[in-house]
């Protein structure tokens, strides 16, 4: 990571490798105090290093430790060894600078669709007027098409509706990283596909600034998404497995790429290495 | 656009009426066993009616009409329940709050709220060296155990989304007490009231007969000395009639406060 190219107004668009550094893992390990069997370790030894505004998802069987992983750059979960360094500083917590979106959305449902974006905005930014972080939350309202239904509560929204509202309180904050624990995985396919378009518009209109993790276990939606998709071992213990790279232009169209040879290329891959650990003499499954 | 006759609003009045002929007939069938001696449904009303023609009427310390009576009875019931919710609230709040506070406080409250509110009444008149204060004592201490259970367990049960979502976003104590841990558990909270107020309504009659003075309660006692069982059993209705009111309002609240 070179910051003279950083520095430089004449580079508009930097290479992934010539972004400034937004998040760093390094050498996490994870361990967990369980019942009976002592120590239960879920993620062991990983290195990662994410550009700023780079979309990456992590990708990988159920129980892998891929939210884990997350959690520890969220700073819901401390790392046993190993730190993690968001825009240069180690995590010792939550803090305003990471948005999470949570995979059952957590929506408060005692509150409305506006206050459950505004008490965040207002827990983040206590110096500001009322009128400033009014303005704030009916904005973000507005980008995810909800200023209609800001005064229904969580309970009268479709699931879609619901994640909508988590994704514009994350946003909301005006965090430098976006979190995303495996956000559409109880949407119907079709929402699900409106909500990754949906999403990649956040990202854009926001210049492309934000830097997003996401966990998932839809190749698809890894590849739609993301510049890197981080492919897990199955745990207890899980190391990363591989980390692919997705050259695929944007602004992405699904109709189109899927048809490009790189998509079915970088498809096939993730699928085997996904499958891989899975087939065990089974020749249906591939 | 809600009709005031609809298929299952007849069927809750048709069946609440064909209840009360129930009662009635068993009512009858007591007094028929009886020999008159436990007065029947019409010898009651004519009583309960003659009761209600002056409800308010105040003829000295020892004759008081049954709306004052009842009145008293009311107002002694609110005023300990009160007192009773104000403590078990916030010690109720602590205990599902904190791991140490459940350890320290369940024990006391899993002992005490066993006891019969007349082996508190002592305690009260000593404490209060009044029979009224020690009446309101004695609703406050038997009543407030439902409300500080339920408090507690509504705070522990909170769901971990909901910590997380205080945790990711930095609420402060304030916040994460005003929009997530009080209206989670404001309807345990409110179901505990609803069984503590009628606990209260409860004890009333026994706090009364001991302390005399005015009150429903006394006035069972003193129609029992006057040998009016119809009194009492007029009494008995009213008692009963209250209950189910008071039952009614928290139940109402109960709706009010549910968020899904």
């Amino acid at each position: 990571m070179t910051t003279s190219l950083i520095d430089s107004p004449d580079v508009p668009v930097l290479g992934i490798q010539d972004r400034p550094v937004s998040i760093e893992v390094k050498n996490v390990t994870v361990s967990f105090k369980s019942s009976g069997k002592g120590q239960f370790t879920a993620v062991k030894d990983i290195d990662l290093t994410i550009g700023k505004g780079e979309i990456v998802s992590i990708i990988g069987h159920s129980g892998c430790g891929k939210s884990t992983l997350m959690n520890t750059i969220s700073g819901m979960v401390s790392p046993s060894a190993g730190e993690v360094l968001v825009n240069g500083k180690r995590v010792t917590g939550p803090g305003p600078d990471r948005g999470i979106v949570f995979q059952n959305y957590s929506l408060l449902p005692w509150l409305t669709v506006y206050q459950n974006v505004y008490q965040a905005v207002d827990a983040v930014m206590p110096a500001c007027s009322s009128e400033e972080k009014a303005e704030i939350v009916i904005r973000n309202l507005a980008m995810v098409n909800l200023s209609a239904h800001q005064d229904k509560r969580p309970g009268q929204l479709s699931g879609g509706m619901k994640q909508r509202v988590a994704i514009a309180r994350a946003f909301s904050i005006n965090p430098s990283v976006l979190l995303l624990d495996e956000p559409f995985g109880a949407l119907d396919a079709l929402t699900k596909g409106s909500m990754h378009v949906e999403l990649l518009k956040l990202w854009n209109l926001d210049n492309r600034d934000k830097t997003i993790v996401m966990v998932t276990h839809d190749i698809e939606e890894a590849i739609f998404l993301s510049d890197r998709v981080v492919v897990m071992n199955d745990g207890p213990s899980a190391t990363i497995n591989q980390i692919v790279d997705i050259n695929l232009p944007r602004p992405r169209h699904k109709k189109d790429i899927i048809h490009l040879p790189e998509y079915m290329a970088v498809h096939d891959k993730l699928l085997s290495l996904l499958v891989k650990t899975y087939s065990i003499d089974d020749e249906v499954v591939d | 656009m809600k009709k005031l006759f609809t298929r299952a609003s007849l069927l809750t009045v048709g069946s609440f009426a064909l209840s009360m002929l129930i009662l009635l007939g068993i009512w009858s069938l007591v007094t028929m066993l009886t020999k008159n001696e436990i007065p029947g449904p019409v010898a009651t009303w004519t009583v309960f009616y003659d009761l209600l023609q002056d409800p308010f009427y105040d003829y000295g310390p020892n004759d008081k009409g049954i709306g004052i009576q009842l009145w008293a009875s009311i107002k002694r019931v609110f005023s300990g329940f009160l007192i009773g919710s104000l403590i078990a609230i916030p010690a109720g709040l602590l205990m599902g709050a904190s791991k140490t506070g459940m350890r320290l406080l369940n024990p006391i409250v899993q002992i005490l709220r066993s006891v019969s509110p007349l082996a508190w009444f002592p305690l009260g008149l000593l404490a209060f060296k009044a029979s009224d204060g020690a009446t309101v004592f004695i609703i406050a201490i038997t009543s407030l155990w439902p409300t500080l259970v339920n408090t507690a367990f509504g705070v522990a049960s909170i769901p971990q989304d909901f910590k997380n979502v205080g945790r990711a976003y930095g609420f402060p104590v304030g916040k994460y007490l005003t929009k997530i841990l009080i209206p989670y558990a404001l309807p345990h909270i409110i179901t505990g009231l609803r069984l503590s107020i009628g606990i209260a309504w409860m004890v009333i009659v026994a706090g009364e007969m001991l302390s005399g003075g005015v009150g429903i309660g006394f006035f069972v006692w003193d129609s029992w000395n006057g040998l009016s069982l119809e009194k009492i059993l007029s009494a008995i209705l009213i008692i009963g009639i209250v209950g189910l009111l008071l039952d009614k309002l928290f139940s109402g609240f109960q709706k009010w406060v549910a968020y899904e």
